[in-house]
Formats: structure tokens, C-alpha cells, sequence
């Protein structure tokens, strides 16, 4: 970096062990805050906060559930998109129930639900390992997507099969439902998301998270050491799809305004798996750089690449062919990284960081 | 370590004097399919000793050290540890009742760092919940750091202070076998079980983990059982031996005396049946 850790000695093991030991790092971190809190919503757009920060951030939740359970815990997971699907029922038919209580309860209490819904379908975990593991949960994908559309209870009976996100305030201000304030839902989101964060940051830093991490790398050892692979595997499940259920609720409420069956596809559980490998497995850092290359790097492409390609040169493409282009690109990236860095871009921050730290010297 | 400490000092008050029998195997037969891998055997671990384990490759050794941690159920037999008799123990009894081990093939947790493999260690004496956890502060916050210190002088203990941020999965295999040892220690237990730990060393590193054994031995007065290959350092260390042959014990006593065995001279060179 610009900075270095030079002449800042710690003196207690509290210090040591802090998220951010370098006073430069909580310096920036204070930046991003302030950056994502005031400059975002002042100057954001319409389109800026709706199709990219909102959405970004609630992949980047997913993202975070995801990690927990993959990166953290070595456990491969294709049921995320269902998970959201959970959350964002959940959080429909509890607040068509009881419409006067504060809609932020209900979004968190939906991850709840979700929580029970991933211990319950990540019980084959503890008999079966990798691909099988990755069968099992794409069951629960599949199962979940089927009961979104075939129960109707879940979609309160209507005639599109839908569910919507329903008018609810927070001090006054309409943050869901059709025509609620876009610059309300950012900073609801991008609250929740900066505390669960910090949530997830604590747990992994702690005996939880490291019992997660010891099932990961070595779950005999984890095993004689005694942790309980029963505890730690559905714990992990638990906090994951806790996470996914909170993104999935977030994505209708907050977001979308309205959902199908079809917006909790495996498709986006897929998505979901890309933007935790690219991003890093096992970081969380990695959420946040995977959210915003697999989100946001689509939508650049899409708004900028045609008029560019019709300035510079004498084709004509259109925004779904540089839909096609965006594919290609992150598809290559996701084969790329695989080969080159399996820790992805929370990794390469690392090296870059740690490059510029003892730059102009090779180490 | 420190005597004032009270997670440290507690950890002898396991009503067992030096000398006395803590761990008692009775008869264990463990089979897989048709092949038996141990057959009748018996031995005992006194309080505080450092008991070696030998025998020839395939003799059951890792079998039996298996067997006391509950990885490996028995068919037949019976363990005693601390005055409770099992027939079998989960890993976890075995881990929460004092028992632990570091592995022939290094089982490090690679994506960790040292620290936090030692850290690993003391899982089980870790009870904060889930909830403080989440808020890291007061309490959670606390713990942790208690345990740090614990964590922090294993690791002055083992003269590893340089290395304890490095991801374990980058070091050195001589390293790799002290963190192990460390984490093992990090759960201060009553018996610690090494599998071969000085597989694959220099003459220093051996020297190195050796000195490192005795002080564990005398200085936190863990009863330690070690299943090792090089017979100098074996009858260097150990204050008695057993030797198995063929999931069979031949052999029980002091260095010398099993030195001397015929049987076991002859497992060892090989005699025409």
C-alpha cells in the first residue's frame, strides 16, 4: 500500500487480534462508510442505486451466506437461490399476517425460517462430502422451486402466482412496496449488510468460526480436537442460509418489488457459487469483489460496449449480443481464476497489497 | 506455564497421583472384515510416564492409538481412562476427557495459521455462545484473549513465535510437527498421544523435538504415549515399552528389558517360521 504497518506496535493481544490493526485500514474503512452512507445516496441516480448498488449488495449478502458455508466450512452448496426463495416467502406471508410490526423485523426474522429450511436440508452433509453433497443440495433447489409454485398458500392464493413486495414504512418513509424511495431501500440495505458483515467477520474470527474452518481443512483432526462435526456442519447451515433467507427477502422487498417462482432459480444459485470463486473463497472481502464483478461488470458492458463498438468501428451491436460478451468474459474470468488464483480476487488484493507494501523491493 | 494462571494450574487436580494407572487398555481385538489388525491386547499407562509404542510396519501401532481416542471402535475389550471404563468412545469423549493426539502424516488445519491451529486446540475449553460471539465484545472478547495467552506461551514454549501468523500449509514439515504438537498441547491434556513425531526429521530436529517431549513430560506432568521408529530416541525416552508384532503384543517393560526380549529381536531381524 501507500502505507505501512511500521512503528505501530501493539501492546495488548486485543489489539493484535483487531479487524483492522493498521490505522490506515480502519482510515479507509471509515472512508468506504462514509463514501457508501452520504456520497451514494446524495449523487446516486435512479438507475445508480436501483439496478446497481441495491442489487449488488443484496448478492453480496447471498455472497457472504454462501462463503460461510463453502468457503468457511467446506461445504458445496448449490440451495442458495432457494434459500433467498425461503427468506423472501417467509417474509411475505408473515407480513401479510401481521401488517402493523416494523417490516426490518420481518426481514430478519425470514432468515430465521431460512435457517431452519438449510439445517434441515443440510442434514445429508453429515454422511456425504463434495459432488454428493452438491446433488443433495441442488434437491433442495429444485424441491423448494416446485413448492414455491405449487403451494398456494405460499403466494396467499393470487392470480399471477406472484408475490409482491407490499407497502410498509420506516419512520414515515416508504421503503417497500411500488413507489417507495430508492435512496430509502440503498441505506436500509447497505445498513443491514454492513452489521451482518460485521456479524459474520466476529463469528469466523471466533471458536465457531474456527471450528467451521477445522471441519474445512481436516475434519478427522477437527474431530480429535473435539468438535462435533454435527454441531459445526448445521451451524454453518444454519448462519448461511440465515444469510441467503435475509439477501432473499431483502431482494424482493427491497429491490425487486415483486418476485416469481422463477427469480429463485438455480440459476442464481450458480450465480451465487460464481461470485464467492471469483471472488475468494473463505473471505469476505471476496463477497464484495465477486458481487460487484459478477453484478456489476454485466451491466457496464451492456450500457457501454455498444455505443463504443459503433463509434470506433463500422459494426452495430446490440445490448443482448453484449450480453453474450459479458458471458463470455466472466466465463473466461471464472476458468482463469480457477487455474491461476482459486483464492480469487480477495487474494490478489493480498498480493497486490503485500507488493506494494515492500515495493521497490521484490520482498 | 504459569502457575497463577487458573486455567493452568487446574489441570493437575485430576485425582490421579504420578504413578498411578490412567489409562488401562483390557483385551482390545479390533478387526476390519477379516483382517485383524489388533488381537488381545493389554496394557496399562501409568500417570505421568512417557510409554513408547514399536513394533514393525503393520503391527497395529497407529491401530491402537486409534483405538484410545475412539477413532476405531473395538470388537472386543474394554478401555479404561481416568477410573471410567468404556467399551467405545466417540472422538469427542475422548477429546473432552483429556485425550489427544497429533497424527503420523501431519493433519494440521492448512488454511489456518499457526495461531489459530493452536487456538484450534482449545476448542473444547471454549463455552461462549453463539450470540457473544457475534458481538465479539465483553465476555466473547474476553475468553478469547484468555486463551490467547495460553495459546501465546505454547508458542513461546515451542520457540514458534516467528512463525505464528504464517498460514501453516507454507511451512516447513519439521515446523508443521511442532504446531501439531502445539495444538495437541493447546487442550492441556492428561494423555497426549504422539504418532510418530519425529517421522521424517534431521538428527537436529529430532534432538529438537525430543527435548521438546521431555519438557511436556516434566514440565506440565502429561502422561505421554508415543509410537516412534528410530530406537535410540525411543530408548532414550521412554520410561516403558511395548512392543506389538502383527496386532499382537510380544513384548512389555522397561527399554532394556524389551531390548533383550528374544521375541522382539526377532520381530524386528525377521527369524524363519
Amino acid at each position: 500500500m501507500f502505507y505501512r504497518e511500521a512503528g505501530q506496535f501493539k501492546a495488548t493481544y486485543e489489539a493484535d487480534s483487531a479487524k483492522f490493526p493498521i490505522f490506515q485500514d480502519k482510515l479507509f474503512i471509515w472512508f468506504y462508510l462514509v463514501i457508501g452512507f452520504v456520497a451514494i445516496p446524495l449523487l446516486g441516480n435512479e438507475f445508480f442505486l436501483g439496478a446497481i448498488m441495491i442489487p449488488f449488495l443484496v448478492f453480496t449478502l447471498a455472497a457472504i451466506g454462501l462463503n460461510i458455508l463453502t468457503g468457511f466450512t467446506g461445504q458445496i452448496s448449490l440451495g442458495s437461490g432457494a434459500f433467498m426463495g425461503v427468506g423472501a416467502y417467509a417474509c411475505y406471508k408473515m407480513t401479510l399476517a401481521y401488517p402493523e410490526v416494523n417490516i426490518l423485523i420481518f426481514i430478519f426474522a425470514s432468515g430465521i425460517f431460512s435457517a431452519i429450511v438449510g439445517v434441515f436440508f443440510g442434514l445429508p452433509s453429515l454422511r456425504i462430502k463434495g459432488f454428493y453433497l452438491v446433488v443433495s443440495t441442488l434437491a433442495a433447489q429444485f424441491f423448494l422451486e416446485w413448492a414455491f409454485q405449487r403451494i398456494p398458500w405460499l403466494y396467499n392464493y393470487n392470480n399471477t402466482g406472484a408475490i409482491d413486495g407490499v407497502s410498509r414504512w420506516l419512520f414515515g418513509i416508504q421503503i417497500t412496496g411500488g413507489g417507495a424511495d430508492r435512496t430509502a431501500q440503498y441505506i436500509v440495505c447497505l445498513a443491514i449488510v454492513v452489521v451482518m458483515t460485521w456479524f459474520a467477520s466476529n463469528i469466523i474470527s471466533g471458536r465457531i468460526g474456527r471450528s467451521w474452518m477445522m471441519i474445512r481443512d481436516m475434519d478427522i483432526a477437527a474431530e480429535l480436537m473435539g468438535v462435533r462435526p454435527l454441531y459445526a456442519k448445521l451451524s454453518a447451515f444454519a448462519v448461511s442460509s440465515f444469510y441467503c433467507g435475509v439477501a432473499g427477502s431483502m431482494m424482493v422487498f427491497l429491490w425487486l418489488g415483486a418476485a416469481e417462482p422463477e427469480s429463485f432459480d438455480y440459476n442464481h444459485s450458480f450465480e451465487i457459487l460464481f461470485m464467492v470463486i471469483l471472488g475468494g473463497l473463505g473471505s469476505l472481502l471476496g463477497c464484495f469483489l465477486g458481487a460487484a464483478v459478477i453484478w456489476i461488470l454485466p451491466i457496464l458492458i451492456r450500457e457501454w460496449l455498444p455505443p463504443l463498438i459503433d463509434k470506433i468501428t463500422p459494426w452495430v451491436i446490440t445490448s443482448s449480443t453484449a450480453d453474450l460478451v459479458s458471458d463470455i468474459i466472466i466465463g473466461i474470468m471464472i476458468v482463469v481464476f480457477l487455474i491461476m488464483e482459486p483464492h480469487g480476487l480477495a487474494r490478489l488484493w493480498a498480493i497486490i497489497k503485500q507488493k506494494l507494501r515492500v515495493w521497490p523491493f521484490p520482498y | 506455564m504459569n502457575a497463577h494462571d487458573p486455567h493452568l494450574s487446574t489441570k493437575f487436580d485430576d485425582g490421579i497421583a504420578p504413578g498411578e494407572e490412567l489409562l488401562h487398555v483390557d483385551n482390545i481385538s479390533l478387526s476390519f472384515g477379516g483382517v485383524k489388525a489388533i488381537t488381545d491386547i493389554s496394557f496399562d499407562v501409568l500417570k505421568g510416564e512417557i510409554r513408547a509404542i514399536i513394533g514393525p510396519n503393520g503391527a497395529g501401532k497407529t491401530s491402537m492409538l486409534n483405538v484410545i481416542n475412539g477413532f476405531y471402535h473395538p470388537q472386543e475389550g474394554t478401555i479404561t481412562f481416568r477410573g471410567e471404563k468404556r467399551r467405545k468412545m466417540k472422538p469427542y469423549q475422548a477429546a473432552s476427557s483429556g485425550i489427544s493426539r497429533t497424527f503420523q502424516n501431519v493433519a494440521l488445519f492448512a488454511g489456518m495459521s499457526t495461531l489459530d491451529n493452536i487456538m484450534a486446540g482449545r476448542t473444547l475449553k471454549m463455552h461462549k455462545n453463539f450470540f457473544w460471539q457475534m458481538w465479539r465484545q465483553g465476555p466473547a472478547l474476553q475468553e478469547e484473549i484468555l486463551h490467547r495467552k495460553v495459546v501465546e506461551e505454547i508458542i513461546e514454549f515451542l520457540e514458534i513465535e516467528a512463525i505464528r501468523k504464517e498460514p501453516v500449509g507454507t511451512l516447513p514439515y519439521g515446523l508443521q510437527k511442532r504446531v501439531e504438537l502445539g495444538r495437541a498441547l493447546a487442550a492441556e491434556p492428561d494423555l497426549l498421544l504422539l504418532d510418530e513425531p519425529m517421522a521424517g526429521m534431521n538428527l537436529e530436529e529430532k534432538e529438537d523435538m525430543s527435548r521438546f517431549i521431555i519438557d511436556v513430560n516434566q514440565q506440565y506432568g502429561t502422561t505421554i504415549a508415543l509410537i516412534e521408529h528410530d530406537m535410540g530416541v525411543v530408548m532414550d525416552l521412554a520410561d516403558r515399552v511395548i512392543v506389538l508384532d502383527y496386532g499382537k503384543k510380544i513384548g512389555d517393560g522397561l527399554p532394556h528389558e524389551v531390548q533383550s526380549n528374544q521375541d522382539v529381536i526377532d520381530a524386528y531381524l525377521g527369524v524363519s517360521h
